[in-house]
């Protein structure tokens, strides 16, 4: 489903990614960890075009994310993605947040949006909630408005910016129980995240990052009970001890 | 200081024998008002397309973008009011400029033109300041759920950025109501220029800027109540509300 292939991306001088070359499977998930700046956040944003890179290349279904002649809109509308900090929209209502993107980019006319808005609004549990604006909820509601608002779109895979990184603690299960269900439904993921606890409980793969390479690419029994590389097992005592 | 005051000349007939004083006064006003608003869309429309190429991805626009702003700006409004007037006609094809010095109410057009071009730089630059004071990530979840960049500009950056500088706005809109009073250097009879010429035949200069004060003030907060409540309607709940801070989130 998303193939990486040996991706290089440099800010001015400073190169960021280093060759980084793993894939996502249909069906399955994908955790990404590692140290801050080690571009993990990096990575995952070039799948949807939304950072350039340099060397490599990127296909998610087969479309080349890096073609100029690709049409990133059209593609970027089948792959959801969730943010460290939301980045709903505060102007519009919940309901108007999950629609917006139908209507403009699919055609979705507005009843049709409404009843999938809604259907979507049931699952993550904020079904009373879609009149309020984004401003009016917590961390944890925001969160789950804004994964319903990218499965609104439908998608074929979804990825995860540390979508769990700006919330106040009581507030991370909440989020996390929308993102399990999500995996046992099938659904394509690439999470960057650290929380080892949710990739213990469905990831299939957990890739390690540090300092702009893929350090670590190992299926997830492998990765917990011996990562291979020394500085995996650094960073995964230094957050597993707590 | 001998001074007669007369505060009954605003209801004697001003010299074009027909019209009071007041009269004369209040058709200034209408000069003023049509000035300020015509030149008001102007630097709404030109201030929005500018202000939105400073922070374009293309860095041709956003560089013309950019000229344009230092140029409007960095030139006295009364230098380009006179560029406008007395120097453009002269340095087209002489038939254009034959035409423009012939239009009628030709100082009206280069008021408005002028007016309205000027401010459109500062609408641009403050229009700027509100898109960049979004968190990048807006326009990432934008174009990350498959609306083109204009698509983004329109539904996602623009409505909270207009909002974010309405109060500026508001700054600007008074502006351009005052900086009109320019226009009597170039022939307009609009307010200051109607007051100056009842204080000429009347020789009651008090009363004749007192009257175009008054008038100038009651315009004014007019405008200042109007933008807020627009400010009020269009507040962002949780975001942005008058009178209190934003909401940390």
């Amino acid at each position: 489903m998303i193939e990486i292939d040996n991706v290089s991306k440099w800010y001015l001088d400073f190169q960021v990614l280093k060759g980084c070359s793993t894939n996502v499977a249909k069906g399955e998930v994908v955790i990404v960890c590692g140290p801050s700046g080690s571009g993990k956040s990096t990575l995952i944003k070039c799948v949807n075009g939304l950072e350039p890179f340099q060397k490599g290349n990127i296909t998610v279904d087969g479309i080349s994310v890096g073609d100029v002649k690709t049409n990133l809109p059209k593609l970027r509308a089948r792959v959801g993605m969730v943010f460290q900090h939301f980045e709903l929209f505060p102007h519009m209502s919940v309901l108007q947040n999950l629609t917006i993107g139908q209507i403009k980019v699919l055609g979705r006319d507005e009843e049709e949006s409404r009843v999938r808005a809604f259907k979507l609004l049931d699952r993550v549990g904020l079904h009373e909630f879609a009149d309020k604006f984004p401003g009016n909820l917590s961390g944890g509601q925001q969160q789950r408005v804004a994964i319903a608002r990218a499965l609104a779109m439908d998608p074929i895979a979804m990825l995860f910016d540390e979508p769990t990184s700006a919330l106040d603690p009581e507030m991370i299960n909440e989020v996390l129980d929308v993102m399990v269900a999500l995996a046992k439904d099938g659904m394509t993921m690439m999470v960057v995240t650290h929380e080892m606890g949710f990739a213990r409980s469905v990831a299939n793969r957990v890739i390690f990052m540090d300092r702009g390479e893929i350090v670590e690419d190992a299926k997830k029994d492998d990765f917990f009970g011996k990562p291979r590389s020394e500085r995996a097992q650094l960073f995964l005592s230094k957050i597993l001890h707590h | 200081m001998k001074y007669n005051w007369n505060w009954g000349i605003f209801f004697e007939i001003s010299p074009d024998g027909v019209h009071t004083y007041l009269g004369s006064l209040m058709f200034g006003m209408v000069w003023t008002l049509a000035t300020a608003l015509s030149a008001w869309i102007i630097a709404l429309a030109v201030g929005s397309v500018i202000g939105v190429l400073r922070t374009a991805p293309n860095p041709w626009l956003a560089r013309f973008a950019n000229g344009y702003v230092e140029l409007f700006r960095n030139i006295p409004l009364l230098v380009q009011m006179f560029l406008w007037y007395f120097v453009l006609p002269e340095v087209v094809p002489s038939s254009i400029g034959t035409w423009l010095k012939q239009l009628p109410n030709a100082s009206f057009y280069t008021t408005v033109f002028c007016l309205g071009l000027y401010t459109a730089a500062r609408v641009a630059e403050q229009l700027r300041a509100g898109i960049l004071s979004l968190r990048s990530g807006q326009r990432m979840a934008g174009l990350a759920m498959g609306l083109t960049l204009p698509q983004t500009y329109r539904y996602v950056l623009l409505p909270m950025a207009y909002r974010i500088i309405l109060p500026p706005l508001t700054s600007e809109f008074l502006n351009i109501i005052k900086n009109s009073a320019v226009a009597l250097t170039i022939g307009l009879m609009e307010l200051t220029a109607a007051a100056r010429s009842m204080q000429e035949f009347s020789f009651q200069v008090f009363e004749a800027f007192t009257g175009a004060t008054i008038i100038y003030i009651v315009i004014n907060i007019i405008v200042v109540n109007g933008m807020r409540i627009l400010e009020k309607r269009l507040s962002v709940p949780g975001y942005i509300s008058l009178g209190k801070p934003a909401a940390a989130h």
